[in-house]
């Protein structure tokens, strides 16, 4: 590993990939010295799947099933960056009520995310309550989006000029049913745990990083239509993992607010926008070329790439979710980069667990917010 | 502030205002034009590389907010992408560049810019792992998402699955 282990005398743990809570395939290599941390590697790739290859032969229809399995606890973000980059290369208008419903969906997902971050955060700390206490209001959660889109987390409902299919009646008053039940639970969570002593001290002062800037790029790059709302950005001064918690925890406030808002706001119209002009020229190859093919059917008209690359990016609960997309003119993309929140967010691990204490570890690992999924994609 | 949201198709080589600012100091670049959002586009050298970098940050564009690598056609060029921006407190439309250095296939090398921007750790160990970009000065330059005995770059047009026997026609 390192020269200075063997003179030392420092031990070297190998945290495998397997982890008692839902952080995913991280390995880690700590050395120790004692139960100080010196340094820790983590290795990453068991969950590589090779999506940004699969997005170079699939449609955008096509991949959508996939990108939900980025980050499989906010599905609707990595759902929504897939289709605002097309949405952005091709200059269509999404409808008013699409946008809405899109608002309103991607705020569940993040308080679903966030929620599912506090858990296990707090099953690492030890506390096994909250655990259950979030699945109970992502079940929820998860009603409302069954409801809708059909499944209970790998929803394909973004699509490119809109949503898939529209509200079904009724679930407009159940949304508004969960906003006050929500609100009760916030302040159970904040009761139970922003002042409990055990917990400050395991996260007070633990993996310090440099924080303290408004920036949320909802009301930087003025996204959908979140500048209708009311909203603040949430944000803390200290960089620790208390601090980190405490974001988290008030964005979902902010959240839940901004849903009722977009709740109560909701226009009626189209859910879809079914004019869009840039159809994939029908090309029929003669049948000795390299193209042709003796046994298949005619493909659907498909949305096509121009040749142009945009950057298109969103704030997702874990960070700045990001495609590079390089279009080629064909209905496939040439590149399609992701950047992962995740991954980025991995890269400060192993500075903020320097002269930590090796429990410490799993609290800044939690603290981080990373899921495996996204990270290697 | 720089054009915004303005599409200017590729024949007019309209400069942007990082490229006009570079162009005064004596910096050698390539306008690229701007790509669909108005983003300007700049490609640089491999060999001014690494001191642009440090320009470029001590200019203002303290975030390097994603870096990747693609490769510009089987057979042609590597290239590298840096999405840079300047974060600043309540700042609306931030100045963003994007800049691209070109490698050639048989020697790709490109210096890192590790050093300047911490971000790029994994994101340059990544473009090596799929593409086989080396990044030189970069202090951990192994393969992160592959298992470290895998020979072949994948993300590369030529790029041919090992072992695999069906048609390779994915559709």
């Amino acid at each position: 590993m390192n020269l200075s282990a063997i003179e030392k005398d420092l031990m070297i743990v190998n945290m495998g990939p397997h982890h008692p809570s839902m952080h995913g395939v991280l390995r880690l290599i700590v050395t120790l010295d004692g139960e100080d941390v010196v340094d820790c590697e983590p290795i990453l790739g068991y969950l590589h799947r090779g999506m940004e290859k699969i997005a170079e032969n699939r449609t955008i229809i096509q991949y959508l099933p996939y990108v939900t399995h980025w980050d499989y606890l906010a599905t609707m973000f990595t759902e929504a960056i897939t289709v605002n980059g097309p949405e952005q290369l091709g200059n269509i208008q999404v409808p008013k009520r699409a946008s809405y419903i899109r608002v309103i969906m991607l705020e569940l997902s993040r308080i679903a995310s966030h929620l599912l971050w506090l858990g296990p955060f707090m099953a690492d700390i030890g506390a096994q309550t909250p655990f259950f206490y979030i699945f109970r209001e992502r079940e929820l959660v998860y009603d409302l989006f069954e409801a809708t889109t059909g499944m209970r987390i790998m929803h394909n409902y973004f699509r490119i000029r809109g949503v898939a299919a529209d509200l079904p009646y009724g679930w407009l008053d159940k949304c508004l049913d969960f906003y006050d039940y929500f609100l009760t639970r916030i302040v159970e969570y904040k009761k139970l745990i922003t002042r409990n002593p055990i917990f400050l001290e395991r996260v007070e002062r633990i993996g310090i990083t440099a924080s303290g800037i408004k920036w949320d790029l909802r009301k930087v790059d003025h996204h959908e239509c979140y500048d209708e709302f009311d909203w603040e950005i949430q944000w803390q001064k200290e960089g620790d993992s208390l601090a980190r918690y405490l974001v988290r925890i008030s964005e979902m406030t902010e959240s839940i607010k901004i849903i009722q808002q977009a709740l109560e706001g909701i226009s009626g119209g189209p859910y879809e926008n079914l004019k869009i002009q840039c159809f994939d020229r029908e090309r029929d190859p003669e049948w000795n070329d390299f193209e042709y093919r003796f046994i298949s059917k005619k493909p659907s008209p498909t949305f096509e790439l121009p040749i142009q690359e945009l950057y298109a990016r969103m704030e997702a609960p874990k960070g700045e979710l990001g495609i590079f997309l390089i279009g080629d003119q064909s209905s496939f993309p040439w590149r399609w980069k992701i950047r992962p929140p995740g991954f980025i967010n991995l890269q400060i691990l192993p500075q903020l667990v320097k002269r930590m204490k090796l429990d410490d570890i799993m609290t800044i690992l939690g603290s981080i917010d990373i899921i495996m999924g996204e990270v290697d994609r | 502030m720089t054009n915004k949201k303005e599409k200017c198709g590729r024949d007019k080589k309209m400069q942007g205002r990082l490229s006009v600012w570079l162009a005064k100091h004596g910096l050698v670049h390539r306008s690229l034009g701007f790509d669909y959002q108005g983003i300007e586009t700049l490609q640089i050298k491999p060999e001014d590389w690494h001191s642009i970098a440090v320009i470029l940050y001590v200019y203002g564009y303290n975030y390097l907010r994603s870096q990747c690598a693609y490769d510009v056609a089987p057979g042609g060029l590597l290239a590298s992408v840096y999405h840079l921006t300047r974060i600043e407190y309540g700042v609306d439309q931030p100045e963003e560049v994007c800049i691209k250095v070109f490698a050639p296939r048989s020697n790709p090398r490109i210096p890192s810019v590790f050093w300047v921007w911490k971000s790029s750790d994994f994101q340059e160990r990544e473009s090596y792992d799929m593409l086989g970009i080396s990044y030189e000065n970069h202090p951990r330059l192994k393969r992160i998402l592959m298992p470290e005995s895998w020979i072949g770059w994948p993300l590369r047009k030529d790029y041919i699955a090992p072992n695999f026997y069906e048609i390779q026609d994915t559709h």
